[in-house]
């Protein structure tokens, strides 16, 4: 309960645990002060390969996230939208455009620098890519480690897995877990460090309905509670409703940027039957 | 109190059967570099194992006898002139000859060695020995060594067989082992009875006499330095012998070691085949620590995602390949130990596991995960975070 205390106070000191009113409307690219944004991206451009088989993967995108937005990232497959991820992540270096993570330029960053602005991004992927060989407490306390808070590690770890529902699993290998709570446990990986910004990969798609539904009312939760600012990759339309905003990628270019509202409207099926006659 | 978490022996130990396979594999090739080492110290150790038992600080040979194998005798009063330094204690005389054992069994004959002094100086004082002194007074007996090869037939008092065509009364034991120029094994007799035997053995043989002798021993008196007095022996006494202090790097032991050093393959070949299973200890070691990366590198890259740098990375693969070179090289040692007196038992080499030896090998094992866990951990580094996410 202590770090749970810790991990309010920490957070930036903004009282209303909603996001405002503005950063629920689209702000792809939008004038708001910089210390208000968890991503600012400007005239991206990024490619595969190099030489004769260099190919153009995004065009020229520009994206505002703020803090305590939770975005939900769709578009069909090879659209770049992985790539995108990696991007903000840190994870691959790009060379045209800005790309400000957290308040820092990422764009020409020498590779150990990435690392360092990795450490300040929570991770959760399509796998929960757990230790077989450790237990959940010791999955999470090896994100712990690379704080250095090794005194406290335990403590820190378990009022994380409480908070997350795995109190009475701590000891237990992911052999003995179920999906669900593998899952739960790698969130619980990428959150214990309290990063500001999280980036999920398809975090519902090795899920049944129930447990992906508790997942995302997780991330939910923690989004609202703690100011977090959440990317989320996803296929899965059931946890659409838990997005200020959903973002479309259509080959490397961003194709639309909605609230849920708009988006609904958008996708609703009888529109769609509509369009389909244009094409 | 608790620090890191221990990743690279958990993941080492998580799966037990894979674990112990892979210690298996290590104390494999930790098992083979201890059996090639020991064979070629064997071999080099048992060359040396009578001249440490002599009994004399100082060693007078023939000069033309270059190593153990040269039959050439010298004039024994050479002995009697040494007596007569400062510092000399006493001088003694070892007689020594090849001649044809029969085996009381199968009949067939082999050449073994003789040794031979005056039952009165302490020649080779070993405990059998002077247990043995006054039977071997009596005319045709002999001892004979319990490490001799299984081809000399049985070892132990009571056997009558014939030694250069002559019957001979085995009246006990001893314990010495086998070298190269032994033959088959070792027999111990009075001079007198040596003269018997070989004083006369027919025009094809030399004959011996007491005015000759193999290897001359000079015992000095307490606080005299070996060394100096064997450089005041060779100024004053006829070139014809040799003399060395017995110890030293200069001596007379190491001299003999040098010889089949420089005169035989046997350091070649061993230590080729040394180096052999310790390429055959790196490629199994990298095959284990890469199967690890390779079925976690999902959960490594997880690790790169998150911020772990290269260096902890390597950091885990160097610690598991250090945890299997200790946990491998103890088994690995063990087995050796039992190795060596089985091969020491068969052959009467003399197998020697001295610690310095031990640590070598365990030093050679550490090189070799160290140089397996370099080789693996350029996987880990290829390793792009952004993959995870595919």
């Amino acid at each position: 309960m202590d770090s749970a205390s810790n991990l309010q106070r920490q957070s930036p000191a903004r009282t209303s645990g909603e996001p405002n009113v503005n950063s629920l409307l689209p702000t792809t690219a939008s004038s708001q002060p910089d210390s208000d944004l968890a991503v600012k991206i400007r005239g991206l451009n990024y490619y595969f390969g190099r030489g004769d088989l260099r190919k153009q993967v995004l065009y020229d995108i520009n994206l505002d996230l703020p803090r305590g937005q939770i975005v939900i990232m769709t578009g069909p497959s090879g659209s770049g939208k992985t790539t995108l991820l990696t991007l903000i992540g840190a994870l691959r270096s790009a060379r045209e455009g800005s790309l400000r993570v957290l308040e820092r330029e990422i764009i020409g960053l020498a590779n150990h620098q990435l690392v360092e602005v990795r450490r300040n991004i929570g991770f959760i992927f399509q796998a929960h890519n757990l230790f077989e060989s450790l237990t959940a407490v010791q999955n999470v306390e090896m994100a712990v480690e690379l704080v250095g808070q090794f005194k406290d590690k335990r403590s820190q770890a378990t009022a994380i897995l409480d908070q997350i529902g795995l109190g009475n699993r701590v000891k237990y290998k992911p052999e003995a877990l179920s999906g669900g709570q593998k899952q739960r446990v790698a969130i619980a990986r990428a959150l214990v460090n309290q990063p500001q910004l999280i980036l999920a990969d398809e975090p519902t798609a090795a899920l049944d309905k129930k447990s992906g539904r508790d997942v995302v009312t997780l991330m939910q939760t923690l989004a609202r509670e703690q100011n977090r600012t959440i990317l989320m990759v996803t296929h899965d339309n059931r946890i659409l409703d838990v997005a200020h905003r959903i973002i479309n990628l259509v080959d490397g270019r961003l194709e639309s940027d909605e609230n849920l509202a708009q988006f609904v409207k958008t996708h609703d099926p009888k529109a769609l039957d509509r369009r389909m006659f244009i094409l | 109190m608790l620090q890191r978490t221990p990743l690279a022996l958990l993941n080492l130990t998580h799966d037990r059967r894979k674990f112990v396979t892979s210690l298996a594999g290590v104390a494999f090739a930790v098992l083979l570099m201890f059996l090639f080492t020991g064979f070629k110290n064997a071999l080099y150790d048992s060359q040396l194992q009578l001249l440490t038992k002599l009994n004399g600080e100082i060693v007078m040979i023939n000069r033309l006898k270059s190593n153990m194998f040269v039959p050439i005798a010298f004039a024994r009063r050479r002995l009697y002139q040494a007596r007569s330094f400062e510092g000399v204690e006493a001088a003694y005389a070892l007689y020594t000859s090849d001649a044809n054992w029969q085996n009381p069994e199968t009949q067939k004959t082999r050449p073994v060695r003789v040794l031979a002094f005056n039952l009165a100086d302490p020649v080779l004082p070993l405990p059998e020995v002077v247990a043995h002194l006054e039977t071997l007074q009596l005319p045709n007996t002999a001892l004979i060594d319990t490490r001799a090869r299984a081809e000399v037939g049985p070892t132990e008092a009571g056997i009558i067989t014939q030694l250069a065509d002559r019957e001979i009364r085995i009246v006990g034991t001893f314990n010495l082992g086998t070298d190269f120029a032994s033959g088959n094994g070792n027999l111990i007799m009075s001079d007198q009875n040596f003269l018997r035997y070989f004083a006369n053995r027919g025009p094809t043989e030399d004959e011996r006499s007491f005015a000759t002798a193999d290897i001359g021993l000079i015992k000095l008196k307490p606080g005299v330095d070996a060394a100096q007095l064997a450089l005041i022996l060779s100024e004053n006494l006829p070139n014809d012998v040799l003399i060395l202090p017995r110890d030293g790097p200069q001596g007379f032991v190491m001299r003999e070691r040098q010889y089949w050093e420089e005169n035989t393959n046997i350091g070649f070949v061993f230590s080729l085949l040394t180096a052999m299973s310790f390429v055959v200890g790196i490629i199994l070691v990298y095959q284990i620590l890469y199967t690890d990366i390779a079925d976690h590198w999902k959960e490594y890259a997880t690790l790169k995602a998150m911020g772990y740098t290269n260096w902890f990375l390597l950091g885990i693969v160097v610690q598991e390949s250090l945890f299997l070179s200790v946990l491998g090289f103890l088994p690995g040692a063990c087995v050796s130990v039992l190795l060596y007196q089985g091969a020491g038992n068969a052959t009467g080499l003399l197998f020697q596991l001295t610690v310095r030896r031990v640590i070598n090998i365990l030093i050679l094992t550490f090189v070799m995960c160290l140089v397996s866990a370099v080789i693996a951990v350029r996987k880990v580094q290829a390793t792009d975070p952004a993959e995870v996410f595919s």
